[in-house]
C-alpha cells in the first residue's frame, strides 16, 4: 500500500508534464511582434468570454461585480492594443499560442456552462485565480520579453498590474467563499 | 515752393509729436490702471491613479484647495467618497475629475475596490 502512493503520485505527476507540454512547446516558440499582439487580444476576449457566461449564470452580487469589472477592463486593454497596432500598421497575427488559449477556453467554458448556483460560483472564480496567474506569467515571461516595439513592449508592461489587480480581487473573492472572509471589500 | 516744403515740414513733425505722445501716455496710462495679479486663494494638488493606485494615497491639503484626479491607467477608474456621498463616475483613461476640498475623506474607486485613498482637510 505504501508502495501504491508514490507510484500513484509518480504516475499523476507524468500525465500532469504530458498534458503541459502542448502548452510549453506553443509558449516556446519565438514570438513576432503581430503574433504577440493577437496573443494580447486573445487572452483578453477569452476573459471577456468568462465573464458573459458569469453574467448570464450567478446570482451572487460579488460575482457579478467581478464580472462586470473583468468585461469592462478587458475591453478597455483590447480597444488600447487595437489603437496602437493600428498605429503601428501592425495586423494581429494568429500562432499556436493564441489557437492553444483558445482551445483550453472552449474547455473551460463547457465545464462552466455544465455548473450552477454556488458551485458555478466558486468554478468561476477558481478559473479566474488560475487564469490570471497564467496570463500574468506569460505575459512577463513570454510576452514583455519577445517583444521588439518599444511602444508594444511598454503597452504590455503597463496592462501588468490591472492584470496583477484582478488576481489580488480574485483571490480576495475565492477566500471569501473558502470561508475566510477576513478580506470584505 | 520753399515755403510749402516748411509748412509740409511742419505738419509731418506735429504729426509725429502727436503720434509719439498718444502711444507714450496710452501705455503710462495702462501701465497706471493695470490691476495687480492676485495670487490664487487655493493651491492646486493632483493625485495621480496610475498602476491601479492612487498616488499619493493620502493627501493633506486646505479647505478650497483643488484636487485633480488624473487617470493615467489602461481602465477606468472612479474616486467615491467611502459612504458614497460623492463620486467622479467613472473616469476614462487620460481623464481627469476635479475635488474642490472641502472636509476631510476617504475615498476608493468603486470599480477596483481594493484600491483606496484619504484626503485630509485642514481649515486655512
Amino acid at each position: 500500500m505504501n508502495k501504491i502512493k508514490p507510484l500513484a503520485f509518480k504516475c499523476f505527476a507524468a500525465l500532469m508534464f504530458i498534458m503541459a507540454i502542448p502548452s510549453m512547446k506553443a509558449m516556446a516558440q519565438k514570438l513576432s511582434d503581430p503574433e504577440i499582439a493577437h496573443v494580447a487580444v486573445t487572452a483578453n476576449k477569452i476573459d471577456i468570454s468568462y465573464a458573459e457566461i458569469a453574467k448570464q449564470k450567478t446570482k451572487d452580487p460579488e460575482v457579478i461585480k467581478f464580472a462586470n469589472m473583468m468585461a469592462t477592463d478587458h475591453q478597455s486593454v483590447i480597444n488600447q492594443a487595437i489603437a496602437l497596432v493600428t498605429k503601428l500598421h501592425v495586423t494581429p497575427k494568429d500562432n499556436a499560442v493564441s489557437k492553444k488559449y483558445m482551445a483550453d477556453a472552449e474547455k473551460t467554458k463547457k465545464m462552466l456552462r455544465s455548473k450552477s448556483g454556488k458551485v458555478f460560483d466558486k468554478a468561476y472564480i477558481d478559473n479566474e485565480v488560475a487564469y490570471h496567474k497564467a496570463v500574468i506569467n506569460a505575459v512577463q515571461n513570454v510576452l514583455i520579453a519577445q517583444a521588439q516595439n518599444a511602444e508594444l513592449k511598454g503597452l504590455l508592461e503597463k496592462v501588468m498590474p490591472t492584470l496583477k489587480a484582478h488576481l489580488q480581487h480574485a483571490e480576495m473573492v475565492q477566500s471569501n467563499f473558502n470561508g475566510h472572509g477576513g478580506h470584505k471589500m | 515752393m520753399g515755403m510749402a516744403v516748411i509748412k509740409c515740414r511742419l505738419l509731418g513733425l506735429m504729426l509725429l509729436v502727436f503720434l509719439l505722445y498718444g502711444c507714450t501716455s496710452g501705455t503710462q496710462s495702462e501701465q497706471r490702471t493695470a490691476p495687480a495679479v492676485e495670487k490664487p486663494k487655493y493651491e492646486v494638488y493632483t493625485v495621480n491613479i496610475k498602476d491601479m493606485k492612487f498616488v499619493p494615497d493620502t493627501l493633506t491639503v486646505k479647505k478650497g484647495d483643488k484636487i485633480y484626479f488624473v487617470n493615467r491607467d489602461l481602465v477606468n477608474h472612479c474616486v467615491t467618497e467611502h459612504s458614497k456621498a460623492w463620486t467622479s463616475g467613472p473616469i476614462q483613461p487620460n481623464g481627469e475629475y476635479l475635488l474642490v476640498a472641502d472636509k476631510s475623506s476617504e475615498y476608493y474607486c468603486a470599480i477596483h475596490t481594493i484600491m483606496k485613498g484619504k484626503i485630509i482637510v485642514q481649515d486655512k
